[in-house]
């Protein structure tokens, strides 16, 4: 912080460039009122990081929805495996922005794009992690389960999906990181969020107000990996 | 099925007693095949494959103690993993009460040298995932009830609730014995269940087995390579000779000496000459092993 004042007010880094004593100033009093709506132009930055958050929450929702159920079917299944597999490996690497057009072709509505647009991005971390979980998982759990009669069904909620869980919980919090990369961009484009505040700072030249954006989305991009953090020790069973 | 036992008559040189041993090993072989390579499937050469058993037979008892013993990589584990249903013979078949095995079943508990418990659930979890698999018809208080009653059977009534990863190599082995009894298995296989475990704790798991048996008989086979172990606690030793294409050498039937001591089991003649007959056999079975490869 104080070197960023320094190398700022002396003028090292760009002309104008803000220092760190202007962006906490900014930021003090973007957060003195978070929740503030003049317009669609003119949002507190909680109500923009709130509008994310909720994008966030159901496109990775419905990716973790979709992921989970087909990884643990691409692991156990051959025939699923070798069916889906070439469509992941094709899909992704594609880059989450170009399925914007797309998704705008498709739904003709910046809501539903910035969800479908976070849902195709981050379903490939946890389906690849679920997939190679089931297929690591030790094989006596699973002779042992066989030899007790177990159903299909039931040695695949008892014994799979908790045997699995670690991988799982890994795969969401690669996604995690992956959707709020992708949302602060996609969102320059979509016209609401935190990512259009950035945006539309940067149309108002306010360097401080980008820098205040950018700390808030590194915290609440903390938090939720802290949050994967601890789900993940809960479900860490090593032997 | 029933006419598939029926078809194969007990007319042959095993026939002492046949019809009504309880597992049945019928001239089976086993070869676990490698893919073959571009090359080999160019030229057309003949699959070639592991002969792991060929053409072994075998006749247990009910309620027999049968220990499988045998030079490293002789198959035994092969034969177990036969007679649970987890692998099928590539020739011959396998009778458990005169039906063909056609998979793994609750008949049969399995203990695994590697305890194989799960980790997410507790001492009593894991049995209880156990008997609620196995007896569907159970509630789950009955299951509960079941699964507190095994653990008890083997000393571990304190540490129920404790994850597999809190407790010893010996804890966990009794867990995994009380889960494969908890289903009431007809025919308990075992695959070297002491085979990690420091020498103290495997005698006293080996006593704790043997206490365990004697009381509540059923059919065992244990697969070993420890002879002090087999004649502690078998009826019968099944000698076998070295693999590949392993074959089942002998048959040796022990004193009926029950309950068993240790002390009688190291100075009991007959006891003595037959541990000198095994060492002399598994000594020579891994001579010719070590020094042909």
């Amino acid at each position: 912080m104080l070197a960023w004042q320094v190398l700022a007010s002396q003028g090292v880094l760009a002309k104008n460039f803000p220092g760190s004593i202007k962006t906490l100033q900014e930021l003090a009093w973007w957060l003195s009122d978070p929740f503030f709506n003049n317009g669609p132009n003119d949002l507190g930055i909680g109500t923009n990081l709130l509008i994310s958050l909720r994008r966030v929450l159901i496109g990775y929702g419905l990716a973790v929805i979709v992921a989970v159920p087909l990884g643990l079917l691409v692991g156990i299944s051959r025939i699923a495996e070798s069916s889906v597999n070439p469509f992941v490996q094709l899909l992704k690497p594609f880059s989450p922005l170009a399925w914007l057009p797309i998704g705008l072709f498709i739904f003709r509505d910046s809501e539903m794009t910035g969800i479908f647009v976070i849902f195709i991005s981050s379903i490939w971390p946890t389906l690849i992690n679920t997939a190679f979980g089931v297929t690591s998982i030790n094989p006596d759990f699973l002779k042992v389960s066989r030899s007790l009669g177990a159903s299909q069904f039931r040695t695949v909620v008892k014994v799979v999906l908790p045997a699995v869980m670690p991988n799982i919980l890994a795969g969401m919090r690669i996604s995690m990181g992956t959707t709020w990369l992708v949302i602060v961009a996609a969102e320059m484009l979509l016209g609401s969020g935190i990512g259009y505040f950035i945006w539309n700072e940067w149309n108002n030249l306010s360097l401080p107000n980008i820098f205040a954006a950018i700390i808030v989305i590194g915290v609440a991009g903390l938090l939720l990996d802290q949050l994967f953090g601890l789900l993940q020790k809960r479900f860490d069973y090593q032997e | 099925m029933t006419s598939s036992a029926q078809t194969s008559s007990p007319t042959n040189q095993l026939g002492r007693r046949f019809l009504d041993a309880q597992v049945r090993v019928e001239a089976v072989s086993k070869v676990f095949s490698s893919e073959p390579g571009l090359f080999a499937s160019l030229r057309r050469l003949p699959r070639t494959g592991y002969v792991a058993l060929r053409d072994a037979s075998l006749n247990i008892e009910k309620n027999t103690f049968v220990s499988i013993i045998g030079p490293s990589g002789c198959g035994k584990s092969t034969l177990l993993n036969l007679i649970a249903g987890l692998d099928s013979p590539s020739a011959g078949q396998i009778l458990v009460e005169g039906e063909r095995v056609r998979g793994p079943g609750p008949d049969r508990g399995i203990i695994f040298q590697n305890y194989a418990l799960m980790p997410w659930l507790t001492a009593l979890g894991n049995v209880e995932y156990a008997v609620e698999s196995a007896c569907p018809e159970l509630s789950r208080r009955q299951a509960r009830e079941r699964a507190r009653e095994y653990l008890t059977l083997v000393g571990l009534e304190r540490a129920m609730h404790r994850y597999p990863k809190q407790i010893s190599g010996g804890m966990k082995q009794r867990v995994a014995i009380a889960r494969a009894l908890s289903i009431k298995p007809r025919i308990l296989l075992m695959d070297e269940p002491f085979g990690a475990l420091d020498a103290l704790t495997r005698s006293y798991l080996q006593e704790g087995v043997l206490r365990i048996w004697e009381e509540n008989r059923l059919t065992v086979v244990l697969i070993t390579h420890s002879i002090e172990e087999a004649l502690l606690l078998s009826d019968q030793i099944v000698l076998m000779s070295r693999g590949p294409a392993a074959r089942i050498a002998e048959v040796i039937n022990l004193p009926p000496l029950r309950p068993r001591q240790r002390s009688v089991v190291e100075q009991h003649p007959d006891f003595v000459s037959i541990k000198l007959r095994l060492e002399e056999h598994l000594l020579n079975e891994t001579r010719a092993v070590e020094e042909h490869t």
